[in-house]
């Protein structure tokens, strides 16, 4: 075997920019149509209701540093020496002012409008009620819909596909934005991952790609009964056939967000600017979900400066970038965030929070009633659950609200078996 | 429900936003595979030798699978069980080459202060390692526990070497216990989860935490969130100075506490941390949690419950000798049925491309990590503490395919010539052809060793070389279908089971 000679200083990151979209020779070739591709023959617009945006703020957010309950005084200030939020002032360090109760976590800013607009809702000491303190479980209970029980083999928004009444076979349906499809697509209606849109083809010789595409799909095209795992493989490919074709016709690289709308330069940013493309092209999405992680801060998690406050900045400034792009279309869009646990009220000794149990849930759409909604105990300690705020709403009933409310989910005991939801005032009926 | 009411707020200042996006920690819900994989694929997936080369290697290639039919398959995994005693020239000569690999954490970060190549230069030399390491079963298992005691390159890429090297590597083939051992008193894992700042006052439950549900004991391994607190007040002290391991009695909490019904009395400093670690290492759930995980990665995405026991036993019975876990999964019989239920990751991926192409790549791997990237699988790039996700559900999907696509389509460019810094010589692995059905033979032969077309996609590929089976092809329309007839044959199913 040969010996590569490495060279250390001088790595050129000029063809990883590319990627391997710099080595296509030729963008796209017209779209190829394997034999057993049928033309883009789907209703486009089956669904009757709100696109749902689903965003997991993975890590476990510190709900009580990002809508503050500064009025609680000294239950909330004498148990984060170092973290706390102060109570909202003209320092623009402080805490923005909801409801005399409440305040927003300064880095939230490009948010206030849109609660001042009425859409936006925030539901407090908000979560799941299985007591899990453990990341993986917590989000597996959490996107399963099913806190608490291992053996759901789905996710709550692939049961909430699979049950609504109406048609829809776009391969747009459900999109993931990233690398991997999040554990609330999977299950049986089938979801695409997306990280780029404008890189979405494949590169190749020119003068052969149109011969390897064809060569290609039938390679994955299978006899009925070949197992289920080359099925499912097939049926990815396939997928991903058929939106190569339909992205082409995109110009994504071109596309510029409307009204000034200055999304953040991050993954997140670019995520949420794809998922405004695919709701104003009229693909037929009906659900996107979409990750920002990097929550769980155990240490140096900053109080109204720092890391969780450059978190939430590319937060809120992506949502705001979301909201002015899609202004027309927001009557129509519901967006739900979440994570999978709060932190301890009480901080730790390293200027962090461990894990917790209560949370912050956001809704924001044209549909919402804005507000904050919060059953609140309190952050006495007599009021704590072992420490920890504790959970007095339900997350499924959040959304429960917003499917049957905003997206016509004809069948909630279908997506929260075992579960009956109570409707929340935090939308109005479409 | 009360609803709030709603007052005007004050202005607020956002702090400086630079992007950090971290990977999703989604972790998906293995599906039930059928047992059969594919038509007639199967045909080749059940040949043993082919087996188990693609579950020992990163990627057979025709040279292996003569030396493991020379071997036999005992003989094979035996060799690749005694990796001291394999020759290893070209890994040798990368240690030449990339000194900072063998350098002690002063260097490695004076070096990475200096130039700050050094994260860069892991993520390379994991996938050249992966890639040309003559210890191949080794290199599997490094990457089993690189993933099992996940630390991502993060603030600091040199404690990132350390951990790899006198961590992982150090102890891939070790005893579990000292590789437990070691990874608690990494300082790279020490800042990771958090346990290098916690103090009696305030102890960081963070590693305490994932030590139990991610390292030994497993979810529902059977402690509780009081044994949390309690491991972590246990563990106070247990932190870093100067790149190592320092015990620091000031921070450390003396009193009384009890860890899953055991008392351990007030007073002990370190040793009390050690005989809880070394509580977790023998304890029984970690056996059966270590042994799923092992049959997860080289047996099936459901393992067979019979396999997974009997190796929880082989586990305690040999005190967690990781070898001695190893040899038990690949001679068991559950082993040698599960042909082809394993879909390569893309790492994996990626390096049987290079294998089965001898792809050579000079100067710059930024092309290839950033594939990597895109399809989710950067060496040392997962943020959570879990570890890449290790079932085909997580991995299948259409950005996943599509990246496995346009890596191989590349290669018909790459093998033109024109991609600066890299090179394959794929028309002299694949044997002389006369006809356009030969070379579609010696294509599948270079490129899917031991593994039989089905007739229809060998048909097909036929006609995408020539017109009809027994055409001759002239010298220039070899060359010019060679290329994409692998670069099909990579894209396809065949290639991403293993």
């Amino acid at each position: 075997m040969k010996t590569v000679n490495v060279n250390l200083r001088t790595p050129s990151r000029r063809q990883a920019l590319g990627m391997f979209g710099a080595l296509s020779v030729v963008g796209l070739s017209k779209a190829l149509f394997p034999s057993w591709m049928p033309r883009l023959a789907f209703r486009r617009s089956g669904a009757p209701g709100d696109v749902l945006v689903a965003i997991f703020l993975r890590g476990g957010m510190d709900g009580l540093n990002v809508v503050v309950p500064y009025a609680e005084g000294a239950a909330y200030y004498d148990a984060r020496p170092t973290l706390a939020i102060p109570e909202p002032s003209r320092d623009p360090l402080s805490a923005i002012d909801l409801n005399g109760f409440f305040g927003l976590h300064p880095a939230l800013r490009p948010l206030k409008p849109i609660y001042e607009a009425g859409n936006l809702a925030i539901v407090h000491a908000c979560g799941s009620p299985d007591p899990t303190r453990s990341h993986f479980d917590a989000m597996e209970f959490m996107e399963r819909g099913t806190p608490g029980a291992k053996s759901t083999r789905n996710g709550w928004i692939s049961r909430h596909l699979e049950s609504a009444a109406w048609q829809n076979d776009s391969p747009f349906r459900a999109v993931g934005i990233g690398t991997m499809l999040p554990t609330s697509l999977q299950g049986g209606v089938s979801a695409l991952a997306l990280k780029s849109i404008a890189e979405f083809h494949l590169g190749g010789r020119e003068d052969q790609l149109e011969a390897m595409r064809s060569a290609l799909a039938s390679l994955y095209t299978y006899e009925a009964g070949s197992g289920a795992a080359s099925e499912q493989l097939a049926a990815h490919a396939k997928d991903t056939f058929a939106v190569m074709d339909m992205l082409a016709s995109l110009n994504a690289e071109r596309y510029v967000p409307a009204h000034g709308a200055q999304y953040p330069d991050s993954e997140f940013g670019k995520g949420l600017q794809q998922i405004a493309l695919l709701i104003k092209a009229g693909l037929g999405l009906e659900v996107a979900c979409i990750d920002l992680g990097g929550w769980d801060t155990h240490e140096e998690q900053g109080g109204a400066e720092g890391h969780q406050a450059e978190l939430l900045a590319e937060l809120a400034e992506g949502l705001g970038a979301f909201y002015a792009d899609l202004r027309d279309h927001m009557a129509n869009v519901s967006v739900v965030a979440m994570s999978e646990f709060g932190r301890r009220v009480a901080e730790n000794g390293s200027k962090g929070t461990d894990h917790g149990h209560g949370n912050a849930m956001f809704v924001l759409g044209g549909g919402v009633i804005g507000g904050v909604y919060a059953d609140w105990r309190g952050l006495q300690p007599e009021a704590l659950d072992d420490g920890d705020l504790p959970i007095t709403t339900d997350y499924r009933d959040v959304l429960a609200s917003v499917l049957a409310l905003r997206v016509l989910n004809p069948a909630l005991e279908h997506v929260f078996p075992a579960y009956a939801p109570k409707l929340l005032p935090i939308v109005r009926p479409r | 429900m009360a609803v709030l009411e709603e007052k005007a707020g004050t202005v607020s200042r956002r702090g400086f936003l630079k992007a950090i996006s971290l990977a999703g920690l989604g972790l998906a819900v293995p599906i039930q595979w059928a047992g059969s994989t594919r038509r007639a694929a199967a045909e080749g997936r059940l040949d043993p030798l082919r087996h188990v080369l693609s579950r020992l290697t990163w990627g057979a290639r025709p040279a292996d699978l003569e030396q493991i039919r020379a071997m036999g398959i005992e003989g094979y995994l035996d060799w690749q069980l005694q990796p001291e005693a394999i020759p290893d020239p070209t890994i040798a000569q990368l240690l030449q080459d990339v000194p900072v690999l063998s350098a002690s954490y002063r260097e490695a970060q004076r070096q990475e202060a200096e130039d700050w190549q050094l994260g860069y230069t892991l993520m390379w030399t994991r996938l050249y390692r992966a890639v040309h390491s003559e210890r191949q079963l080794f290199e599997r298992a490094v990457e089993f526990w690189t993933d099992h005691f996940n630390v991502p390159i993060g603030d600091s890429a040199a404690e990132k070497l350390i951990d790899d090297r006198e961590v992982i590597r150090k102890h891939a083939f070790g005893q579990f216990r000292s590789l437990l051992f070691a990874s608690a008193q990494s300082p790279a894992m020490l800042y990771y989860l958090n346990n290098a700042s916690s103090d009696k006052e305030h102890p960081n439950e963070n590693y305490a935490r994932e030590v139990m549900e991610l390292h030994t004991l497993g979810v529902a391994g059977g402690y509780t969130e009081q044994d949390v607190k309690e491991l972590a007040r246990i563990l106070t002290g247990w932190t870093a100075r100067n790149g190592t391991f320092y015990f620091d009695p000031e921070m450390h909490d003396y009193g009384e506490k009890t860890l899953l019904g055991r008392t351990f009395p007030s007073g002990r400093g370190i040793e009390e941390g050690l005989e809880a670690l070394d509580m977790l290492a023998t304890h029984p759930s970690t056996a059966q949690f270590i042994a799923t995980k092992l049959c997860r990665h080289f047996v099936s995405d459901s393992p067979p419950p019979s396999l997974v026991a009997s190796t929880a036993q082989a586990f305690s019975a040999t005190d967690g000798d990781l070898r001695a876990v190893l040899r038990h999964i690949f001679t068991s019989a559950e082993f040698m049925e599960s042909g082809g239920q394993k879909l390569r990751r893309p790492l994996e991926y990626v390096a049987a491309v290079m294998r089965t192409t001898q792809l050579e790549v000079v100067e710059d791997y930024w092309l290839l990590l950033s594939a990597l990237e895109q399809l989710g699988h950067l060496p040392f790039g997962w943020k959570p503490p879990n570890g890449y996700p290790d079932v085909a559900a997580a991995w299948l999907n259409t950005n996943n395919m599509l990246m496995r696509w346009k890596i191989a389509f590349a290669l018909p460019i790459i093998s033109m010539g024109w991609v600066d810094g890299m090179y394959t010589p794929l028309d002299s692995l694949v044997s002389r052809s006369d006809t356009a059905a030969d070379l579609v033979d010696a294509a599948s032969a270079a490129v899917l060793p031991a593994l039989s077309l089905d007739p229809q996609d060998r048909a097909q590929l036929i006609s995408f070389v020539a017109d009809t089976a027994d055409q001759r092809l002239r010298p220039h329309e070899r060359r010019d279908k060679l290329p994409a007839l692998a670069a099909l044959l990579i894209s396809s199913p065949y290639f991403q089971w293993c």
